[in-house]
């Protein structure tokens, strides 16, 4: 940590400070915006004061998080103030143990953590819920992810090539937040179904990988809608289908408007998907091609037999369903994610813990 | 601690990287001989490093170790468990292990 030094008498010229930050390795390939004194503090004031209070330590690096480090990365990626507290509670969601930062920061997969926002805080700090919502143009959505990518590469030390090893990464990796459209569902929010109040604003995270598009224009049911969902799903190409684990479904408001006219429950969702998805243990063990296959990354209790089904993941539950995207389009996404080596997680803004099942520690629960 | 420093023209940056406080643990000592030792052997449940290992193992059972004791751990990104670790501590001179995709 280096200490303040007083400048010379003669003053030295001008730096560009952008180039600067570029010459530290200290952004993610694109400009920084050069924090001053003055920003700083006023990110560490939404924090709560206290520059040197240590809220996390993020692997594999161990850098530890302060609250002016923090603000900094904050400045750095373009948020204003009142991001600054959702942008901590992703991080100590993402820095929990069920979520295994140290390993989706170093893995070879793609896998990126996605938030994904739900209550008040959303429409608070002008969050994109709707049209591109994936996409670029929003400054909350695009600086929040850029922020926690900073600090994961700045204090977390996750340099690609370095102690990030991801053989392609994925475009998520700049930035990947969105929040949900609480608005445009036909069902309670996501964080309501996990036991937090509607009043309650939370951030969920994923390691996941980017989103497939599901398109289907022509069922009006929902078995048809949900039928093109399970396609995208029954692939023996994400990690999902030989390692187990969670992913993510975002359903764009046309179709989770033709699903719900129906009367299904996000419930009804999940379970249509998760029993129709159709690998089979042929699949997923190349027909014992390449040397015979138990794969112990499986649940043991699936059958390991020629035409035995193989679920993309092992519950119901570890589908994680959203509803986002703009009123015009009948299409969803299909998110596969990292696979049984990492958990979700879900943490309120203000660390309170949810009233549903899953285990919460320290605030962060999970699922 | 402040991540702040002043350039030679009075302009001041931040450091974003934080501290890293960590505390320096020593490897245990190099065995002389793996000749008569209890060789641990944790495999990490991925499908070429299973094969990597089973290799190598074959090879160090040349050095006539006194037992070979086999582990597998519950995750290959996860740390092993502590459990696992003391029991891998308590039966064991000399581990392997293998990474590999």
């Amino acid at each position: 940590m280096s200490t303040a030094q007083t400048a010379s008498p003669q003053a030295a010229e001008t730096v560009d400070l952008v180039e600067w930050y570029f010459r530290q390795g200290w952004t993610d390939g694109l400009p920084v915006v050069p924090p001053t004194p003055e920003s700083v503090e006023s990110m560490v004031a939404a924090l709560g004061g206290d520059p040197d209070r240590v809220e996390t330590r993020v692997p594999p690096r161990w850098g530890s998080l302060t609250r002016e480090v923090l603000a900094v990365n904050l400045v750095l990626a373009g948020c204003r103030p009142a991001y600054a507290p959702l942008v901590r509670a992703a991080m100590l969601a993402l820095c929990s143990p069920h979520f295994n930062l140290h390993g989706v920061q170093a893995t070879t997969h793609m896998a990126a953590p996605l938030l994904v926002v739900n209550g008040p805080v959303r429409t608070e700090i002008g969050m994109n819920a709707g049209a591109n919502v994936f996409g670029s143009g929003n400054r909350a959505n695009a600086t929040i992810g850029r922020a926690v990518r900073l600090m994961l590469l700045n204090v977390g030390g996750a340099q690609p090539g370095d102690l990030d090893k991801s053989t392609l990464g994925h475009p998520g990796k700049y930035t990947f937040c969105i929040a949900e459209n609480e608005e445009a569902s036909p069902w309670a929010p996501y964080h309501v179904e996990r036991g937090y109040r509607p009043d309650d604003s939370t951030v969920f995270c994923i390691a996941a990988e980017g989103p497939h598009s599901v398109t289907n224009h022509v069922a009006d049911d929902p078995e048809g809608v949900l039928d093109s969902i399970v396609s995208a799903m029954s692939t023996i190409a994400h990690n999902n289908a030989v390692s187990s684990g969670a992913c993510a479904v975002v359903i764009g408001p046309e179709h989770a408007a033709t699903i719900a006219a129906r009367g299904w429950t996000r419930a009804d969702v999940r379970r249509y998907l998760w029993s129709h998805t159709d690998n089979t243990w042929d699949d997923v063990s190349f027909g014992d091609r390449y040397g015979r296959v138990y794969n112990r990354n499986l649940p043991r209790w699936y059958r390991r037999r020629p035409g035995a089904r193989i679920p993309i993941v092992p519950d119901p539950d570890d589908i994680h369903l959203f509803v986002a995207g703009g009123e015009a389009g009948r299409f969803s996404a299909f998110l596969p994610g990292w696979g049984h080596m990492t958990s979700p997680v879900l943490r309120a803004l203000d660390g309170r813990a949810g009233g549903g099942r899953a285990p919460c520690v320290d605030g962060t629960c999970e699922l | 601690m402040t991540s702040r420093q002043t350039l030679p023209s009075g302009q001041i940056v931040f450091d974003p990287r934080g501290a890293v406080a960590a505390t320096e643990i020593r490897l245990a000592p190099r065995p002389e001989t793996l000749r008569g030792v209890r060789l641990g052997v944790l495999d990490n449940s991925k499908w070429n490093a299973s094969k990597l290992l089973r290799h190598a193992a074959a090879a160090l059972d040349g050095f006539e170790p006194a037992a070979v004791n086999r582990y597998v751990k519950d995750s290959f990104s996860r740390e092993a468990g502590d459990a696992l670790l003391d029991r891998l501590a308590a039966e064991n001179d000399v581990v392997v292990t293998a990474i590999g995709d």
